[in-house]
C-alpha cells in the first residue's frame, strides 16, 4: 500500500536519482512491518526483507573457501542457459552489462561478435577478484544492483544470473535496469522463485513445529511465476518472455543440502531469519526430509526453479499490436468457415 | 577467523552427522512416517506428537556418536 502512495506523490520514480529514490522506499518499509512467510511471495511484499550487507559477507565468506569451485554447479548451469539465450537473440551487443555477476558465469560462453564490451557488478569484491577467465574486455565494478551507477540509456544488453532473488525492490530494480538501458535494448536474466527449494522449507517447518512448538522461516521468500509478468510489466518492459525450469539437485541428506547452499553463498539472509537450528530440529528434520522426499537409492531431491525472463525496451522498431478498429475479418466468420476452399473474406 | 575456535569445532563435530545419522535409518524412518501421516490426515501437527520415535532416534544417535567418539 505504501509503495502506491509514493507512486502518486512522485509519478516518475525513474527521473528521480535512484539512490535518494531508495532512501525513500527503505524509510518507509521500517514502518511497514511485513513478515513475509516462507512460502513463494511476491517479491514486493515488505521492501526490506533482506539484509544486503550480510549477503556481502556470506558471498565474500563463500568466495574465501578452499574448494570454493565445488559448489558452483548450479550458478554454471544457469549461466550457461542465459547465455544460450543471449545467442538466441540475432544481434551483436557493443555494450553489455552483467548485474551481480559474482564470478562471471554467463561471459564465458558468450564470443567477442555477440557481446563487444562486459561491465561486470557485484556488491562482493572476493567474488569479482575470482572472476573466470572470458574472451571479452570486462570491467568490474563494485555496485549493489539497487543502486546501479549508470547514467540512462548506456547498455544494449543487460544480464543477470541467480541474484534477482535476494533484492529488495524488485520492482525498483527492474525499473533501474529499464532505465539503464538503450531504446532497443534488451534484459535477459535468471532467477530462483516459485517453489524452489520447498522440500527444505517443510522439513524444516515440520520438524520445529513438532520439537518446539511453532516454526519460523529458513528459506528466503521467492517471487511466484505469475508475478514474474506483472513486474516486468511494470517496470515498462515490452515483449516479454517468462519460462520457468526445474532443476533437481539430489543429495545424500539435509546436511548436504544447507552445506551447499551455504558454500553457494546462497545462504538466507532475510532480517526475519532465526539465527540458530536447534540440534533436535535438525535430526527431526534429516529424518522428514529422507522420510517424505527420498528417492529410492536414499537420495534426497531439492528442487530449484529458475524463472527465466526476457525483456525490451521500447522502441518505434518493435512490432506492435495493430489498432482498434483496424481489423479486415471478422471472428464471427469462423463459423461460416466449413472447408478451406470456401473461406470468402468480407 | 585463523585456528580453533568455536565455530571451526562446531562444523568438525557437524560434518560427522551424515555418516551417524546414516546408522539410524529404522528409526528415523518411524519418525518421519510419523510426522508425515499428519500432513493427510486430518490430525494437527502438535508439538511432542511424536515424541517416543524421536526419543527413538535421538537415543540411537547419541549411541552412535559415542561409539564413533570411541
Amino acid at each position: 500500500m505504501i509503495l502506491r502512495v509514493l507512486q502518486r506523490l512522485n509519478p516518475d520514480p525513474a527521473a528521480v536519482c535512484g539512490s535518494s529514490w531508495c532512501r525513500i522506499l527503505s524509510t518507509c518499509s521500517r514502518v511497514l512491518q511485513q513478515r513475509t512467510g516462507p512460502g513463494s511471495g511476491s517479491g514486493r511484499v515488505g521492501m526490506n526483507v533482506f539484509n544486503r550487507e550480510m549477503k556481502r559477507r556470506q558471498k565474500d565468506w563463500s568466495s574465501s573457501l578452499t574448494d570454493w569451485g565445488q559448489y558452483d554447479y548450479l550458478r554454471e548451469e544457469v549461466g550457461s542457459h542465459v547465455a544460450d539465450r543471449v545467442y538466441d537473440v540475432a544481434r551483436t551487443f557493443p555494450l553489455a552489462l552483467d548485474i551481480s555477476g559474482g564470478r562471471s558465469y554467463i561471459a564465458e560462453h558468450l564470443s567477442k561478435d555477440i557481446v563487444e564490451r562486459l561491465f561486470l557488478t557485484d556488491i562482493s569484491e572476493k567474488s569479482l577478484k575470482q572472476r573466470r577467465q572470458s574472451e571479452i574486455p570486462t570491467k568490474c565494478i563494485l555496485a549493489d544492483e539497487e543502486f546501479l551507477p549508470f547514467k540512462e540509456n548506456t547498455f544494449d544488453l543487460v544480464v543477470s544470473s541467480m541474484s534477482l532473488h535476494w533484492i529488495n525492490d524488485l520492482p525498483g530494480a527492474l525499473r533501474q535496469i529499464h532505465q539503464v538501458l538503450k531504446p532497443d535494448g534488451v534484459f535477459i536474466g535468471a532467477m530462483a522463485g516459485g517453489e524452489t527449494l520447498y522440500e527444505l522449507r517443510c522439513s524444516l517447518q515440520l520438524a520445529e513445529t513438532e520439537r518446539e512448538g511453532g516454526f519460523s522461516p529458513h528459506v528466503s521468500p521467492y517471487t511466484a511465476v505469475t508475478d514474474l509478468g506483472n513486474l516486468l510489466g511494470q517496470a515498462g518492459f515490452s515483449m516479454l518472455t517468462v519460462d520457468i525450469d526445474e532443476v533437481q539437485v539430489h543429495y545424500p541428506g539435509i546436511m548436504e543440502v544447507m552445506r551447499d547452499l551455504q558454500g553457494m553463498g546462497e545462504s538466507n539472509c532475510a532480517w526475519n531469519r532465526r539465527s540458530m537450528l536447534h540440534r533436535d530440529t535438525i535430526l527431526a528434520a534429516a529424518a522428514i526430509y529422507k522420510e517424505m522426499y527420498g528417492a529410492e537409492d536414499g537420495s534426497v531431491p531439492a528442487t530449484f526453479d529458475i524463472l527465466y525472463m526476457i525483456g525490451w525496451k521500447p522502441h518505434e522498431s518493435q512490432a506492435k499490436p495493430a489498432k482498434r478498429g483496424s481489423a479486415t475479418v471478422s471472428f464471427g466468420d469462423l463459423s461460416k468457415i466449413s472447408q478451406p476452399t470456401n473461406t470468402d473474406k468480407t | 577467523m585463523s585456528g580453533s575456535n568455536v565455530w571451526s569445532r562446531s562444523r568438525e563435530k557437524m560434518r560427522l552427522f551424515p555418516e551417524l545419522f546414516a546408522q539410524c535409518t529404522m528409526e528415523a524412518t518411524a519418525y518421519g512416517k510419523c510426522v508425515a501421516a499428519t500432513t493427510t490426515s486430518r490430525q494437527e501437527l502438535k508439538k511432542d506428537l511424536c515424541v517416543k520415535e524421536f526419543e527413538a532416534l535421538k537415543t540411537c544417535f547419541v549411541n552412535a556418536a559415542k561409539k564413533k567418539g570411541r
